[in-house]
């Protein structure tokens, strides 16, 4: 059967379109990859975590592993609610009694532990002793006016590391009051713990992101991760830089968190244990590296120290970089960073 | 050349320099998307092709181009070597699309002005490296449809003239 | 007008629907970043204007002709000045977008928008 010219024609156009569609279908769905997303709200953060599989039905477990370690998490590191049955950190630094030793679950002794190892190991910078003073910022932050005085700060209560005590068997002690405060390392431990659970089941290529932490595993298409960072000077998704990488955690301390103003200054949360004030020299300091617990504590810490100072530490650490973005706007990178760009 | 031919020629070739400075005058186009334009000179070289042939054709394209850098724009600059790459594209179009398909004026004057266009973001691409002009693309596209069709109905109008079919 | 005019015309738009539809579909896939315009002269890059400033600015450059001046507010960047005998560069006004681009032929300047168009995967905040 022969076709006529117009025929061909029509047949030609069809094909191609087909072809083309074809094509294009094939290029949208590239990924063969699934996704899933799962959101919490945790530690007065929205977390979210993303994993890449195509085992649906052990994602699902694991999300639900997921959900357990971080709801058990904050409900531990919680300082101002209290669980029945648990021991947690509104418990012990309301209700124990002084000199009174109790017995807490493994996971908050270790994460306390490692916290009062990270205050000798950054000399005092990194203290979770700071409760009482945190309270008094707190308070003042809700009024929205005044500035505490440093004597206000001093007196309330004790600030010293050496007040919280750990004995064996998973025993901690309380003395003069102090009140420990987990929120600068809360985030970062977790999310440590979350992200080396996934990758112990198998599922090594996640996302998570817990407000100002992130942690990432293996890339799912062979590249890599492209994390941004918040611009602290703009508004919403803005970000000033991009982070290209895999199997990193990078972690923002950033004085716009959480903040108030008063007589045209900002006073935001993030306190110099030894001023007892927040420091003013950076709008925020990211941290990278591979593991998300240190990556917290260096945020802070290096938030709290001059930048030359802060930059010779950094510098001194291997696979570790920093960002420090300068009140006056001007971002500096550490020394290896470029292996990130 | 025979006189009469030369000076027809000549004739044709100024008017089309002189189509081409009218259009530019005009707001609007030529302003917002690079290479449109009215195409009015197109009705000289779409004349030449059906009352000569390609080689007349590609003289007065040419000529052209070369007189409007001369004048206006600079000759040996980037202008001139957009202006060429289209012309010469848009006269070899036109004739091949004459003589081997069975197109009417009108659709070679479409295929005209369409290759005009294609052959300067062509040389745009080439000269300036940018990718980004091929986003003018579908604009483009679109706008010569109306204008190739007005050219070509005014084109055959004067061939009538002529007597010759188009 | 005959038979082949109207393929040849048929077919023109089913091409602009094609070539819309694919550039629509790589468009979709992008975040926010940060817009720049970029000024070469020749292919030299010769300035950089951070778009994403709302504030109204002014810039110089030297166009092979002299003086090229541009303003920039909003996200968007035009050429306001520039001596050249068309003045079509100065007449394309606005551009806001990486698919346009504005080219100055004889003062041999470009104008190019890029975004970082990345895919991000996550953003700290």
């Amino acid at each position: 059967m022969k076709l006529t010219k117009k025929q061909y024609l029509y047949r030609g156009i069809f094909l191609i379109l087909t072809g083309l569609t074809i094509l294009l279908y094939m290029f949208i769905y590239n990924v063969d990859i699934k996704e899933h997303s799962k959101s919490f709200f945790y530690m007065d953060t929205y977390i979210n975590v993303k994993i890449y599989s195509n085992n649906t039905r052990k994602v699902n477990e694991a999300m639900l592993e997921v959900d357990k370690i971080y709801e058990k998490y904050h409900k531990l590191t919680n300082r101002y609610d209290s669980y029945p049955n648990i021991t947690n950190i509104y418990y012990i630094n309301n209700n124990l009694g002084m000199n009174e030793k109790i017995k807490i679950e493994k996971e908050l002794y270790n994460i306390i532990d490692y916290a009062i190892d990270a205050y000798y190991e950054s000399n005092g910078l990194f203290n979770i002793a700071l409760g009482n003073a945190i309270d008094v910022w707190r308070s003042y932050r809700i009024q929205g006016h005044g500035v505490p005085t440093y004597s206000e700060l001093s007196n309330i209560g004790s600030l010293s590391i050496d007040d919280i005590i750990l004995h064996d068997d998973y025993m901690i002690e309380i003395d003069s009051n102090v009140k420990i405060d987990l929120g600068a390392i809360s985030k970062g431990y977790t999310t440590e713990i979350v992200g080396n659970y996934l990758e112990s089941v198998g599922l090594d290529k996640y996302i998570i992101n817990a407000g100002g932490s992130v942690k990432v595993g293996n890339h799912y298409d062979n590249e890599k991760y492209k994390i941004g960072i918040k611009d602290p000077q703009k508004g919403g998704n803005e970000i000033f830089k991009v982070v290209n990488g895999n199997n990193i955690s990078v972690v923002t301390s950033g004085s716009y968190e959480r903040y108030y103003e008063y007589n045209n200054e900002v006073y935001h949360h993030i306190i110099d244990p030894k001023t007892l004030y927040p420091p003013r020299n950076f709008l925020a300091v990211t941290v990278i590296s591979k593991d998300s617990k240190m990556a917290d504590i260096l945020s802070t810490v290096v938030f709290l120290m001059p930048f030359d100072e802060g930059k010779e530490y950094i510098d001194s650490l291997i696979n570790v970089e920093a960002i420090w973005y300068k009140n006056n706007g001007q971002i500096h990178y550490s020394e290896g960073f470029n292996i990130y760009e | 050349m025979e006189i009469r031919k030369l000076t027809m020629l000549s004739m044709l070739l100024a008017l089309s320099v002189v189509f081409n400075i009218v259009e530019s005058t005009i707001p609007f186009i030529g302003g917002v998307i690079p290479g449109v334009k009215l195409g009015l000179s197109n009705i000289i070289i779409l004349f030449v092709i059906y009352m000569y042939t390609f080689k007349e054709a590609m003289y007065v394209s040419i000529g052209k181009v070369i007189i409007i850098s001369l004048v206006r724009t600079g000759l040996f600059g980037i202008t001139f070597f957009f202006s060429l790459g289209g012309a010469i594209l848009s006269t070899i179009s036109m004739y091949m699309v004459k003589r081997y398909t069975k197109l009417s004026i009108i659709g070679i004057s479409i295929i005209g002005s369409l290759t005009h266009s294609i052959g300067q973001i062509l040389i745009a691409m080439l000269m300036l490296r940018t990718f980004n002009v091929i986003f003018y693309l579908p604009y483009i596209l679109i706008l010569t449809i109306p204008t190739g069709i007005v050219v070509g109905m005014m084109t055959r109008n004067v061939l009538k003239f002529y007597n010759v079919k188009a | 007008m005959n038979k082949s005019d109207i393929k040849l015309i048929l077919g023109l738009i089913i091409l602009v629907i094609l070539v819309s539809a694919l550039m629509f579909i790589i468009n979709i896939a992008t975040v926010n970043g940060t817009k720049k315009a970029l000024v070469y002269y020749d292919n030299d890059l010769i300035l950089s204007i951070d778009l994403d400033d709302s504030e109204f600015r002014e810039y110089k450059v030297s166009g092979y002709n002299g003086d090229v001046i541009l303003n920039a507010s909003n996200g968007k960047v035009r050429v306001v000045e520039e001596i050249s005998p068309l003045h079509i560069c100065s007449y394309q006004g606005w551009i806001d977008s990486p698919h346009e681009i504005i080219i100055c032929l004889p003062n041999r300047i470009v104008v190019k928008i890029e975004e970082q168009k990345e895919k991000i995967d996550t953003i700290v905040r």
